[in-house]
Formats: structure tokens, C-alpha cells, sequence
């Protein structure tokens, strides 16, 4: 006889989502993004230049009916450039993010829960990744193999950048697992895989979560960055980045605000409402009940 | 294991000169440089069925004892014999198999429910750890459970935030039970709970007790809370056991200098009884570092020479009545 359920009680996670539905920024940064991302996505029917091709009789021409935003260099729309820009730029630091947290997670929570000989030789290959020369590494791979891809570049990163999240979970579970829940969670029979998967990470993830958000935000950052000084995506794909480095001459800076501006409006946008959200959930996830 | 291996009156487990040191690392190479001795030649036997209540105060390795005897940290020395089975040193999948039969009530009930998981998983979960069950039985047996220790089974759908200490004891307890174990080291279950709460709790282990055939270890700091569920007492005085007798015996003529203390700080709720209270001198010495002969003798007003230079052992002092002090050595 099962009784009837009632609702499904206030787990921790509705009492988290309550918290942050009341924050007014939070919620308007998540609506930003969402439609920033939906139109990137659906570049394709938005708009029917093409981001790419070439066309010399509308080399740097100034906003119109036509083209919204005037065109670059090449004569390329820049709407079509930010929206097809939009796609490159965000699918490459949300991989970036979705690795990093993985391999970040996987490492720390190992090193963490088991502690002693296996904390110190993951921490020590830890270490190794983080004092990497990260822009120098990635420069001179650039200089070695120009015609790298994307997945190349997002590869890389990622190997070069879990360090740090490795270091924040291995300090999260270090302390979560003094809990007595943890010890209880061995004497019922648990095996150490169950212990971090069902006890210590749904205790930690938000904090996990919230990191990873936040890499989202740092790794457009690396991309443009990258990108603009031309060891990032490659020139011939559209990126947000490399939408900036058409700025790189004092000229565009001075005359063709069309070319520069939006992007660079949307790329601070972007990260703004990433970092809003962040706090946001991390502010949501931290009220006590 | 087996039934039959068991000879009538074998006891449910035996605990021999068990010790729990913790290094001590120091130095610019971090050598060790000594050991807290948290638990020191603790020697116990439990008879199937009995509760044997382990008191002292703070820090004298009752908790440390328990879990060592759990098997949760390592022992360093001694050996813990489990229904005449040798367990000190077992490990991975047969000491899990082994957990089965020895469960833990543990003393924060905040901290021991993890706060992400649902009542009705975290009672569940040792079942499910064990056996392949389906998951409608498993449902129902999880909230017979609930409803077992006094929760309604609604209280499957909840979350630990939703109870107050005292029911969330009561879950810890129902987890403890799902594996139907043969002994239960309960690690003060009541000392984090107000005091009209404490009693219900120790009824409930009680009658569970009788329905489940249990073997309690119920380690306290308040004896007159172990003198209510206990046969046998036994009082520990930094990390080892000062005496050990069956519980009128202890309450009526306590032998050890220490018991005798402690007794007397009992509060009576009578104010025109008065009694003469025995304070105690001092405080509890470093278990890094404790006195040489009887642990106790800087405290005890009955020290002499040779208890400054002999550790008294345990020994037969009356019938069941056993005490290490040189006082009652002839």
C-alpha cells in the first residue's frame, strides 16, 4: 500500500530555485542569455548573408537598411558575422567548461575522498598543469601547426585549464566528507564510488556548478583574447574574437565604429550576464533554509 | 558465522587489548614524534542480546572505541573477534559483507543524514546496498521501517531539514535497523537531544532491542542515562577501561576512585537528599602524553607510590565486578 505522495517535499534544489527566482539580475542575465544563444543558434534563419564569403562591392560600408550593422573589411554583414561569431564563440567555451568541470570534478573528488599517497600524486600532477606556461604553450603550437581547428583549440585549453577546479572540488569534498553522513555512508556498506557519487558531489555541486558557469565566462575571455591576437580560432571562421581583431588598427578604431563596437558590446554583455548569474546561484544556493 | 559454529553463550564479540594511536608528525621532516593514544588496551566481551553502556567523559576514547570496534578506522593493535570470527584485519569486500551485521547510531543527527538525499533513500540505501530488490518492496519495506521507529511513512518523501533532532535520530535509526544487524554500536544517540526528547529515544531502542534481538555497545557521557538501558556498564578513563560491572553493582558500590566520582556528580532530583559530591582535582591528562603507572593517579586522592609507577590491570575485585586500581589488589 503506497500512500498516496504529496507533492514531492521542498527538496534543497526547490528551496535553491525559490532564492533565485527573487534575484531581479539573475533572472534578467539568464533571459539575456537565453535569447543571445536561441539567435546564434537559429543564425541560419535569421539571416541570409553569408558570414564568410567575400564580397568587395561592400567593403566597409556604414550601417543600412541593408546591412543592420554595416559591413567589415571583407565586405561581410556584421549581424551575420556576430551571429554565426555568437556560435563558434560560445559552442567553444561551454565544451571548454563541460571538460574542464568533468575532468576537474573526476580528479578532485578522487584525490579528495581518498586522500594520503593518492591526494599527493594527483595534487603533484595537479600543480604540474597549473604552472604550465598556458599563452606561451599555445603560441607556439599555433607557430608549429597553423591550421589547427577549433577542436584543436578547445582540446587544448581544456587539458591546460582543469587545474584549478580540481584544486576547488578536492578542498569542497576535503571537507565535506568529515560529515558524519559520510561515515555512516560506509558502516551501511557503501562502495567509495557510490560514497562520492550519491553523498559528496550532490553536496559540493553547486559549488561545481556555479565554477563552471564562471569558466564559461573566463574562457570567452581566452577565446577573444586569443583570437585577436590571432592564436585563437582561425581567421577564416567567425568568431566574436576575431570580429575584435579587425579593430587591431588604430584606423577602424577611429572611423568605422560599426565593425568594432557591437561585438565588443555584445562579448562584455555576454560576460557580464554570465558573472550575474554565477553570484546569483551561488547567493541562491547558499541561503540557509 | 554459521549458527552452528556458535556454541550457546559464545559472545557476540570479543574486543582484546584493542588500541587506536594517532601519530604525532613534527620536526622540519615531519617525523613522528609520538602518538595520541585514543584508545589503550581496551579489553571487552559482549554476550548476544546484552546492552553494554561505555561511559566516561569527552575525550577519553569512548567514540574512537566504538568506531575502531566498527571497523570505520583501523585498530593498531589488538584483535576484535565478531561472533568468533578474527575481523581486526579484514578488508574490502569482506568487510564490507561483514557490515551487515554490525550497524552505527551515530551522535550529531544533523550530520550523520546526508541534507540531498530523501528520508525514505537514505533508510533504504543499506538494503539497497546489499540486495537486488524490487523497487515497490523495497518502498514498503523502507516505510514499515519508518513506522517501526514512530515516524509516519509519508515521512519517505520528505527531506532531513524537514524533522527536528529527535526524529532525524529516529531516521538514523531505521537506517541502522534495515540491514537487521546483530549488534548496534550506538555513539551517544541522545546526548544531542533536549531531554524530554532523550527518554522517547531510549524507549524506542529499547523495545526495538526485544523485536530485533539486538546487541547494543551504548557508549554515554550522562550515567544516568546509561544506567536506564544498560546490563553491564563499563567506565573508561583515558582510552582504557578503569571498570567494568554489571549495572546495580556498579550504581550501588562503585570501586574505582573515578566511578566513585562520577557517581556522586549524578544530579538527584530531590533537594532535600544532599549528598556528598567528590570533585575531582585537575584535568584529564594528554592522551599524547599520560601519566606513567595508573592513568588516573594524578586526579586520585588515594595515590600511592605504586600507582605512580605500576598500570593497575583489570581484575576481579567482586563476582562480574571487575576494576583496575591497586586499591583492591591484596
Amino acid at each position: 500500500m503506497l500512500p498516496v505522495h504529496p507533492q514531492r517535499s521542498t527538496s534543497p534544489w526547490r528551496l535553491a530555485f525559490a532564492e533565485f527566482r527573487k534575484n531581479k539580475l539573475a533572472i534578467t542575465s539568464v533571459i539575456f542569455l537565453f535569447f543571445v544563444t536561441a539567435l546564434c543558434i537559429l543564425a541560419p534563419w535569421l539571416t541570409s548573408w553569408d558570414p564568410v564569403k567575400i564580397n568587395i562591392r561592400f567593403i566597409n560600408k556604414g550601417p543600412s537598411a541593408e546591412h543592420w550593422l554595416g559591413t567589415d573589411k571583407g565586405g561581410r554583414d556584421i549581424v551575420a558575422r556576430l551571429l554565426y561569431g555568437g556560435r563558434t564563440t560560445l559552442w567553444i567555451c561551454f565544451s571548454i567548461s563541460l571538460i574542464v568541470t568533468s575532468l576537474g570534478t573526476l580528479v578532485g573528488s578522487i584525490a579528495g575522498y581518498f586522500g594520503g599517497r593518492v591526494d599527493s600524486w594527483l595534487m603533484r600532477f595537479t600543480d604540474l598543469v597549473l604552472i604550465f606556461p598556458f599563452l606561451v604553450f599555445v603560441i607556439v603550437l599555433k607557430a608549429i601547426f597553423p591550421d589547427t581547428g577549433i577542436s584543436i583549440f578547445i582540446i587544448v585549453v581544456s587539458i591546460l585549464g582543469w587545474g584549478g577546479t580540481a584544486r576547488l572540488v578536492r578542498s569542497k569534498i576535503l571537507a565535506e566528507k568529515e560529515n558524519e553522513y559520510v561515515l555512516a555512508a560506509v558502516s551501511i556498506g557503501c562502495k567509495p564510488s557510490i560514497i562520492i557519487m550519491k553523498h559528496l558531489l550532490p553536496n559540493v555541486i553547486t559549488t561545481i556548478i556555479v565554477q563552471a558557469i564562471l569558466i564559461v565566462a573566463g574562457m570567452i575571455t581566452v577565446e577573444t583574447g586569443l583570437s585577436y591576437l590571432g592564436f585563437g580560432v582561425p581567421a577564416n571562421i567567425p568568431s566574436w574574437g576575431n570580429m575584435m581583431s579587425d579593430a587591431i588598427s588604430p584606423e577602424v578604431i577611429k572611423n568605422q565604429w560599426w565593425v568594432w563596437l557591437p561585438s565588443g558590446i555584445l562579448i562584455t554583455a555576454t560576460i557580464l550576464a554570465i558573472n550575474f548569474l554565477g553570484e546569483g546561484m551561488k547567493d541562491a544556493f547558499n541561503t540557509k533554509k | 558465522m554459521s549458527q552452528s559454529k556458535q556454541s550457546v553463550g559464545a559472545p557476540l564479540l570479543e574486543i582484546t587489548n584493542l588500541k587506536k594511536h594517532y601519530p604525532i608528525y613534527g620536526g622540519i621532516f615531519r617525523r613522528q614524534i609520538g602518538s595520541v593514544k585514543a584508545v589503550d588496551n581496551l579489553t571487552l566481551t559482549l554476550q548476544q542480546g546484552e546492552t553494554v553502556g561505555l561511559v566516561g567523559e569527552s575525550g577519553c576514547g569512548k567514540s574512537t572505541a566504538g568506531r575502531t570496534i566498527l571497523r570505520l578506522t583501523d585498530p593498531t593493535e589488538g584483535s576484535i573477534r565478531f561472533e568468533g570470527q578474527d575481523v581486526t584485519s579484514i578488508r574490502g569486500e569482506k568487510l564490507r559483507q561483514l557490515r551487515q551485521n554490525m550497524q552505527m547510531v551515530f551522535q550529531d543527527p544533523f550530520a550523520s543524514l546526508n541534507p540531498k538525499m530523501m528520508v525514505g533513500h537514505i533508510v533504504s540505501e543499506p538494503i539497497r546496498n546489499y540486495n537486488r530488490i524490487q523497487e515497490k518492496a523495497l518502498t514498503e519495506e523502507t516505510m514499515q521501517l519508518l513506522e517501526r521507529v514512530g515516524l509516519p511513512a509519508e515521512a519517505y518523501y520528505k527531506y532531513p531539514h524537514e524533522f527536528s533532532g529527535g526524529q532525524r535520530q529516529r531516521i538514523g535509526i531505521a537506517r541502522s535497523l534495515a540491514l537487521k544487524p546483530k549488534l548496534i554500536v550506538a555513539d551517544e544517540p541522545v546526548s544531542a537531544l533536549d531531554v524530554s526528547v532523550q527518554s522517547q529515544v531510549l524507549n524506542l531502542l529499547q523495545d526495538l532491542q526485544d523485536d530485533f534481538k539486538l546487541t547494543y555497545l551504548f557508549i554515554a557521557h550522562d550515567l544516568s542515562v546509561v544506567k536506564h538501558i544498560s546490563n553491564r556498564i563499563g567506565v573508561m578513563y583515558l582510552g582504557s577501561l578503569v571498570e567494568i560491572a554489571a549495572t546495580d553493582s556498579m550504581y550501588r558500590s562503585p570501586l574505582h576512585p573515578y566511578t566513585q566520582a562520577l557517581i556522586s556528580a549524578i544530579p538527584v532530583p530531590d533537594p532535600l537528599k544532599r549528598k556528598e559530591r567528590i570533585v575531582l582535582q585537575g584535568d584529564v591528562p594528554s592522551p599524547a602524553n599520560p601519566p606513567t603507572g595508573c592513568a588516573f593517579h594524578p586526579r586520585c586522592v588515594h595515590a600511592t607510590a605504586i600507582c605512580r609507577e605500576v598500570r593497575p590491570q583489570l581484575h576481579q575485585a567482586a563476582p562480574g565486578h571487575q576494576v583496575a586500581c591497586h586499591l583492591y589488589t591484596t
